[in-house]
């Protein structure tokens, strides 16, 4: 037999037997990943939303009912909880909290199926600093903290704390506990981490010139030391190039943190946000190491939900206000009652602006008011177009957009390396892992079912276009993007999943870009107008629990020493 | 007789097809990564063909003949491919060699077949011709099992019963040649015999692939199984043999009727003895009743709650048999109540007091398991318990995990209770450890129910000492949110697993 020709048969066989051993896999994964549950698209309500903003709200008919309250307050999210939290504990009862949504909690809203509840957004808390005096007020309520121990350190609830392990991260292939990068690191690498955390630590235990901490939580209370604010004129990235940080780990570390908190990158946040992400938390507790954070299977929604309760009768929700006008003796609040479909009136003293800041452009405006509500007399109006430009500025303080995805599945998956923490991270994914709902349950069942909440923040794109992206994917597309991203932590994991929800955050956080904390226009954005007083935690620059109940608080005081006087 | 042979080359390319895609799913199953696990399986197989094909070239003579016998040892080693995997993969030392030797073996055999085929054909076709067709049946043959595999075989037949169907048709397939050439080869009746045979074996072996398996996992205990089945919880196994009965929970040893008296009677009987009147007892864990037979020895004992989270077992030892004498039918005396929940759950939403609680869980082997250890739990049990109360913990082995033992023994104190650590010796198991945990100070039992077998005043007196060797060399305490105990177990197991 000639030679060439038994070369040609070895040649053509492999060929053959390469393409095809290649089609099975290929078809076997095919087979695999058929998605054979159901997706729903939830959200918030947009079509409530953009009606208000374009104005197309029904107009309160002339014998439209209108009731008297004395304080209203307007958004039923943390921020807006707070203030009727505050408003209630110190005697004041007289006041009614209108939520757009059918549920209050807005960012820190749940979900809940058979097999646990879930965060839509907002999943933890860090432990209180010593000066975040309302989280620690409102945890003692709650019994999230329990006491003081000799030390005068705070004993936390040990169900609430997150339990072990807390952390892990997927890179090169397998788990690693803890997100910090650990495995294949270089010397340089390793030695730029610890300079990194020793900075970071310089910053923690810094206090400025005026006797306050550097980096506060809430951050209104960080000092106003000008070494430090100038932090908030530079981007994080600027500031890691400035001090040398320059490796890919800990790089890959300050992005993956400032999409976490920020869902924005660090060319777009100020030094002084990315900062303050490591240097802020310095909270302890009697029963956990630093850096512990207390969680719930329906994360922040928890919270949301025990405020709820404690305001029981107080809440309005399926309540859109599309008007709210200052007048000399009080405001006027007009609002559209989804469930009885009708336009209402609410005539009070006060009134807390808790929804998102951006809103108040569309909402206090007297161009826009319904003529049967206006009353006559100073509206708004002054103050508005003294600060139009800097509402200018602030329509273009940008918010980064969110998805966030609650997938069902039949069992854990664990993968490679150390097992199933309550966050896991994959070092080479832009989303943020995902969370695990079961996580704080004391149950030993083996292999049982689920919930895990998936988190992406569309951080690479202009919050507009992402924006637009986020809406026009379909819940199909959505899911076949984040399966592909899942099937890289956990190959094989779609044949697992039984359920996916997912949850388009049009407006998901603030950004605190360069000079937006400590500038000029957060500063007027806190005004109140006549009797509106602001309160969102678009007011910190930051979008956290501990600045939406600061800024729902504080708002709730000034309304209380005016309605006291 | 061309045509014949050309469906040949069609059925034999499928069938190598089938076992290359079954060694890399077995691969994949048995040792995850299933993308490393397919490329390097292709490769080694791919390669192999070639060594094959290469060591065609030394047939010379009888090639026909050889054929026929390639056939059947391709399916023989083809078809028991996957049964063979699944049933050495916990008994090899290095499964990656085995896994790795079968692929080549049938590589080298698959790469013979065509060349072999090609050269019987060549008298009978044009040298393009042959070419042409052979590859065509072949390119086609791979194309249809590629679409079998995924669509049809995994999901209908699985991956043991596929591959013997396959082997089935290579040994088909040297029948077939025997008799398509039963003129020209000599010994036609041995070959096809032989032929015959190897098709029946494989036969069988699709038929009883199910008892196979489970043979296959009796190997795995020494002894034979006399009931197994896996519950959403764990999977039961147990064996008997002679007059000794052991338990196994997802391969853990958990009594061995030999010498579990000594376990149980440690477990109970200093706690509940120290004791005036105790009345209402809390088992946690247990559910093979072992514990509550001790518990039934003290007539002051009004109610035992059992709780156990998987209601098979708590069934199995409830059943009149076997089992159930073990126990001296403890499960179905009219004081204990059986509660199938989890037991940290249940604990905090109980309102019941008890004067005793005996504490037997798996071990803190994982993250689940160490919250049963930690000091919430603890403060969980403390409040359940009576004035005066008292609990014991079993706590892994003082002498394989020293430090998880003291650190089960320091959690306990490190939320109010008096701790009294001890430990038996017991067989089957080695050197165990228990706590007693107390609200007041222990007081030593004044007697013992009569006829103990193993805890007397003098014994339990030697178990309260502790030589050197068990002496912790770590302090800590367990709490949800570190789970030290977890982490302690690990290393200290592994490291004992790792040595032997
Ligand atoms: C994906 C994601 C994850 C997050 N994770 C965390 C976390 O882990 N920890 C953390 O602390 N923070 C997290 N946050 C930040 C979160 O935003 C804050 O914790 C907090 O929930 C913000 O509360 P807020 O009241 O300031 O704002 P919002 O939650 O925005 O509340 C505003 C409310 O006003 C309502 N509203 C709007 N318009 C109207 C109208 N016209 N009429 C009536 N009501 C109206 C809205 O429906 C909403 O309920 C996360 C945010 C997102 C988006």
């Amino acid at each position: 037999m000639p030679k060439r020709f038994t070369r040609a048969v070895f040649l053509s066989m492999m060929g053959g037997c390469a393409v095809a051993a290649v089609s099975g896999k290929f078809l076997l994964d095919a087979l695999n990943a058929r998605v054979k549950f159901p997706i729903r698209m939830l959200g918030p309500s947009m079509n409530r939303g953009h009606m208000i903003r374009d104005g197309k709200m029904p107009k309160a008919a002339t014998d439209a009912e209108r009731t008297k309250t004395r304080v209203t307050i307007i958004g039923g999210g943390m921020a807006g909880l707070s203030a009727g939290w505050w408003l209630k504990r110190n005697g004041f009862a007289d006041f009614k909290i209108l939520e757009l949504e059918n549920e209050v909690g807005g960012n820190s809203s749940f979900g809940k199926n058979g097999i646990s509840a879930y965060p839509w957004g907002a999943h933890y808390v860090p432990l209180a600093n010593p000066e975040s005096e309302y989280v620690r007020m409102f945890f003692q309520e709650l019994g999230v903290i329990q006491g003081v121990d000799a030390n005068g350190l705070a004993i936390y609830n040990d169900l609430y704390m997150c339990h072990d392990p807390e952390e892990r991260l997927l890179k090169d292939g397998s788990f690693q506990e803890g997100l910090v990068p650990r495995r294949g690191l270089q010397p340089s690498d390793k030695q730029e981490m610890r300079r990194f955390f020793e900075v970071m630590k310089r910053y923690r235990e810094l206090v400025g010139r005026d006797g306050k901490p550097g980096f506060a939580i809430p951050l209104d209370l960080s000092s106003q030391d000008e070494e430090l604010i100038a932090l908030d004129r530079i981007s994080m990235a600027e500031w890691m190039k400035q001090n040398k940080f320059l490796g890919k780990p800990i790089r890959w570390y300050v992005d993956y943190c400032c999409r976490d908190d920020y869902g924005s990158l660090p060319e777009h946040v100020s030094a002084w946000a990315g900062i303050h992400y490591f240097a802020g938390r310095k909270g302890v507790a009697a029963n956990a190491e630093m850096n512990s954070v207390v969680t719930w299977p329906a994360g922040n929604g928890f919270l949301a939900d025990k405020l709820r309760e404690m305001l029981n009768g107080k809440i309005e929700t399926g309540s859109a206000v599309f008007n709210v006008s200052s007048t000399e003796t009080g405001a006027t609040v007009s609002l559209f009652d989804v469930k009885e479909n009708a336009a209402k009136i609410i005539e009070c003293d006060y009134v807390i602006f808790a929804a998102p800041r951006f809103l108040a452009r569309h909402l206090v405006s007297p161009t826009r008011r319904d003529e049967t509500v206006s009353s006559p007399g100073i509206s708004a109006h002054a103050e508005r177009s003294q600060n139009e430009p800097l509402q200018e500025q602030f329509e273009s303080a940008q918010y980064a957009p969110w998805m966030v995805a609650n997938i069902s599945l039949k069992r854990v998956p664990e993968g490679k390396g150390v097992g199933l923490a309550w966050d896991n991270v994959s070092f080479s994914s832009r989303s943020l892992g995902y969370v695990v709902a079961t996580h704080q349950n004391i149950t030993t069942q083996r292999d049982a079912p689920t919930v895990i909440t998936y988190y992406y923040p569309m951080a690479q794109d202009e919050p507009s276009e992402s924006r637009r992206i986020l809406l026009e994917r379909t819940a199909e597309d959505w899911s076949q993007l984040i399966l592909a991203d899942l099937e890289k932590m956990h190959n094989g994991i779609t044949a697992e999943i039984t359920a996916m929800d997912l949850w388009p955050w049009g407006h998901g956080m603030i950004r605190p870009s360069v000079g937006y904390i400590w500038g000029e226009t957060r500063k007027v954005m806190k005004n109140s107008m006549g009797n509106v007083y602001f309160a969102h935690s678009d007011m910190s620059g930051i979008s956290n629990f501990e600045e939406a109940q600061y800024q729902g608080i504080e708002a709730a005081k000034q309304v209380l020493a005016r309605v006291m006087s | 007789m061309t045509y014949s042979l050309l469906i040949t080359a069609f059925v034999i390319s499928t069938c190598g097809l089938v076992y290359e895609l079954i060694a890399g799913t077995v691969a994949s199953y048995l040792l995850g990564d299933s993308v490393t696990q397919f490329s390097t399986v292709i490769g080694v197989y791919l390669f192999s063909m070639g060594i094959g094909s290469f060591l065609s070239r030394y047939v010379d003579k009888d090639i026909i003949l050889k054929f026929i016998q390639v056939e059947m040892l391709v399916g023989l080693v083809g078809g028991c491919s996957a049964a063979l995997l699944f049933m050495s993969f916990e008994h090899v030392e290095n499964f990656r060699i085995l896994l790795y030797a079968l692929v080549t073996a049938i590589g080298v055999l698959v790469g013979l077949e065509i060349p072999l085929l090609m050269r019987i054909l060549q008298d009978k076709l044009e040298f393009k011709e042959l070419v042409s067709q052979v590859f065509t049946f072949d390119y086609v043959g791979a194309l249809l099992a590629s679409l079998l595999f995924p669509l049809l075989l995994v999901p209908y037949l699985g991956l043991i019963r596929s591959s013997f169907l396959f082997g089935i048709f290579n040994a088909l397939v040297a029948v077939w040649t025997v008799h398509l050439f039963r003129n020209d080869v000599k010994g036609t009746f041995g070959l096809r015999s032989a032929a015959i045979t190897v098709a029946i074996a494989l036969s069988a072996g699709f038929v009883f692939s199910d008892q196979l398996m489970t043979w296959a996992e009796s190997s795995t205990y020494q002894e034979p199984i006399i009931f197994s089945k896996s519950t959403p919880y764990q999977r039961i196994v147990i064996t008997c043999k002679g007059k000794e009965v052991r338990l196994f929970l997802n391969g853990n040893l958990q009594f061995n009727s030999r010498d579990e008296y000594r376990y149980h009677e440690a477990l109970v009987h200093p706690a509940m003895s120290s004791l005036k009147n105790p009345e209402n007892i809390l088992v946690l864990g247990g559910g093979d009743g072992m514990a509550v037979r001790e518990l039934l020895k003290y007539p002051s004992v009004k109610t035992i709650q059992l709780v156990d989270l998987d209601p098979e077992m708590t069934k199995l030892f409830r059943a009149k048999g076997l089992l159930s004498q073990l126990n001296n039918d403890a499960l179905s005396d009219p004081r204990v109540t059986v509660i199938n929940q989890d037991a940290f759950v249940w604990l905090r939403k109980s309102k019941d007091k008890f004067d005793c609680a005996i504490i037997d869980f798996p071990d803190p082997s994982n993250f689940s398991l160490g919250k049963l250890y930690s000091d919430t739990f603890y403060k969980t049990v403390k409040r359940a318990l009576k004035p005066g109360g008292v609990c014991v913990i079993q706590s892994t082995s003082p002498y394989f995990a020293k430090n998880s033992y003291w650190c089960v023994v320091n959690t306990l104190e490190s939320v109010g209770f008096h701790t009294t650590p001890y430990h038996a010796y017991v067989p089957s198991f080695g050197d165990w450890g228990y706590v007693v945990a107390s609200i007041d100070k222990f007081e030593h039992p004044a007697a013992y129910p009569a006829n103990l077998r193993y805890v007397t005043d003098e014994s339990f007196r030697q178990m309260l000492n502790f030589p050197p060797d068990m002496v912790a060399t770590e302090k800590c305490v367990n709490k949800l949110n570190n789970q030290k105990l977890v982490h302690l177990f690990e290393s200290e197991w592994g490291e004992y697993v790792e040595t032997f």
